[in-house]
């Protein structure tokens, strides 16, 4: 075909002269000088309210090297899928566009033309997801914060690999290991109680926390504090005279207690919560196996610091209660220890019980979150219901 | 891994790339397949009436129009950056860590595509001298999940 060059009336060629080109005129696409499969360049179909995030450099891809790359914003995960096309999609780039020249540093003979790149098999697009934070609890697990001299000196610098072999996780390790948002890593780490010591995120070990938490509780006798009223600084004296660090008294209050105003001294005041505290007694009081319901509750009020009331609705989501013949029993199966996935998490209920009733199961199924899926959706994909006779609960149980 | 997406052009001022895009394959000539470099495709012509264009490859006309994308696609370059390896005292020890240098990989969005010209009919031959050849093949997209970037 030859080119009629009275019609040709854009001006330059490229993108810009394919994007502009005038009513009544025409233009001539070719291969581009470095036309090929160039397969560093992807093609990612983007929101516009996410525009502004990716053109402010505020979005990472993160994932390990056997893992689905994820992209995330500073609150927002999302799956990167591949969208395969079976048209022919030429890409062609702007003109002016000192990316792409030949060997020769040639853009080509024509300007009037627009060049062919790449042929694009498809594009990318992003999938919102429930951040992948399974993988966290086991990381830090790995190395549990079980003393203080389990501190590691943050002038001992220890090269990447060693971390990772002593199972200690700098916050850049993590992000770079865990596929979450920065906003929803943080989170998890405060539901999993982890605590920044010396620049590594660490879980306090149940039993080590235990001993904090104790010796706080007889210190509040011996010094006649008030639980819902605790002075952070006089409380962190005591405790360290005592061989705990202050980082460690901080986070016992943290996990305990809410932080309350500070005082015109400019001192932190905590409240324990009680709930918090009861939880945590009668977890101690099943850690031997299941009970009878009379005997731990014997046991649990024994257990918690006076003027406290212990509620067995606080144990939602914490204890499971069966009933055998004539008895009850009670057995700890905390919501904590559950996957996070809705597909793991269901299995794991189901193989705790086969059947389920809404208010047994709702506790450990209501912190599931999953993108476009309501609780009902949940629900509806992972259970089966039954309801014996008309007008009786509703039975739960596995698909 | 941490890949960070860089942008250097800033907001708003993301060179704009075109797309043209076509049903079926363009087939080349047995004798251009290995110099397609520079090869003209065909001519892009637009029409008198707004957003109507015609697509003259060989002796094939297409008819399409200019629509704009509901979400724009950017345009991400993978970039892998080299680091010097670090000299390892334990060498003998360790010879697969100290032989692999460090790369670092890094996506840069160097482009944005708010507009294709989409032809999606089936050509109308013309009595000209063949060139090129358009095939028609038709297939629903499909989805597979993409694997981490190395």
């Amino acid at each position: 075909m030859e080119e009629d060059p009275g019609k040709s009336g854009s001006g330059g060629g490229g993108a810009e002269g394919i994007i502009n080109l005038k009513p009544n005129s025409s233009m001539p696409i070719s291969y581009h000088p470095s036309f090929g499969p160039h397969e560093d360049l992807l093609l990612l179909e983007v929101d516009e309210k996410l525009l502004p995030h990716i053109l402010h450099q505020r979005v990472t891809v993160r994932g390990e090297c056997d893992e689905e790359a994820v992209l995330c914003t500073s609150s927002t995960t999302y799956a990167i899928k591949f969208v395969g096309n079976s048209n022919s999609i030429f890409l062609i780039p702007p003109f002016e566009n000192s990316e792409f020249t030949d060997e020769n540093g040639e853009k080509g003979d024509s300007c009037k033309a627009a060049q062919v790149l790449k042929l694009a098999s498809g594009n990318m697009e992003l999938v919102e997801i429930a951040p992948r934070l399974g993988k966290l609890k086991s990381l830090l697990m790995e190395n549990p914060y079980r003393s203080e001299e389990d501190s590691v000196d943050p002038m001992e610098e220890e090269e990447y690999l060693e971390r990772g072999k002593m199972g200690l996780y700098r916050w850049e390790d993590l992000v770079a290991k865990v596929q979450a948002s920065d906003e929803e890593l943080r989170a998890e780490l405060k539901a999993l109680s982890a605590v920044e010591i010396n620049g590594y995120w660490r879980i306090v070990d149940d039993e080590y926390i235990d001993v904090v938490l104790s010796m706080l509780l007889h210190n509040s006798v011996l010094f006649g504090w008030n639980l819902t009223s605790l002075n952070e600084d006089e409380i962190s004296s005591v405790l360290e005279s005592d061989g705990f660090s202050r980082r460690i008294s901080l986070h016992n209050l943290e996990v305990y207690g809410n932080k309350l105003d500070t005082d015109m001294e400019g001192k932190c005041v905590w409240r324990l919560d009680e709930k918090r505290i009861c939880v945590h007694f009668a977890k101690g009081v099943l850690k031997e196996g299941k009970m009878k319901m009379d005997r731990f509750m014997e046991e649990w009020v024994q257990k918690i610091p006076a003027r406290m009331c212990a509620d067995f609705e606080m144990l939602e989501g914490e204890v499971l209660v069966e009933k055998l013949g004539v008895e009850t029993w009670v057995r700890a199966f905390s919501v904590s220890s559950l996957p996070l996935t809705p597909a793991d998490r269901f299995a794991a209920l189901f193989r705790e019980k086969q059947k389920w009733e809404m208010k047994d199961l709702h506790p450990y199924i209501r912190d599931l979150r999953v993108p476009g899926v309501s609780a009902e959706g949940l629900l509806l994909k992972y259970t089966r219901r039954t309801q014996p006779t008309p007008g009786a609960e509703l039975i739960f149980s596995a698909r | 891994m941490k890949i960070e997406v860089k942008c250097s052009c800033g907001d708003g001022n993301c060179p704009e790339w075109a797309i043209v895009e076509i049903q079926g394959m363009i087939e080349v000539q047995p004798c251009f397949k290995d110099r397609i470099q520079n090869l003209e495709i065909g001519i892009l012509c637009r029409t008198s009436s707004e957003e109507n264009y015609t697509f003259t490859v060989g002796y094939h006309e297409l008819s399409g129009t200019k629509m704009k994308l509901k979400k724009p696609y950017l345009i991400l370059k993978k970039k892998r950056t080299i680091f010097e390896s670090i000299p390892d005292d334990d060498e003998e020890e360790d010879i697969s860590k100290a032989n692999s240098p460090k790369t670092e990989t890094e996506l840069e969005v160097i482009g944005i595509i708010r507009h294709r010209i989409l032809f999606k009919t089936r050509p109308k031959p013309l009595i000209s001298k063949p060139q090129v050849v358009v095939n028609e093949k038709k297939s629903g997209p499909r989805t597979v999940a993409v694997p981490m970037v190395e």
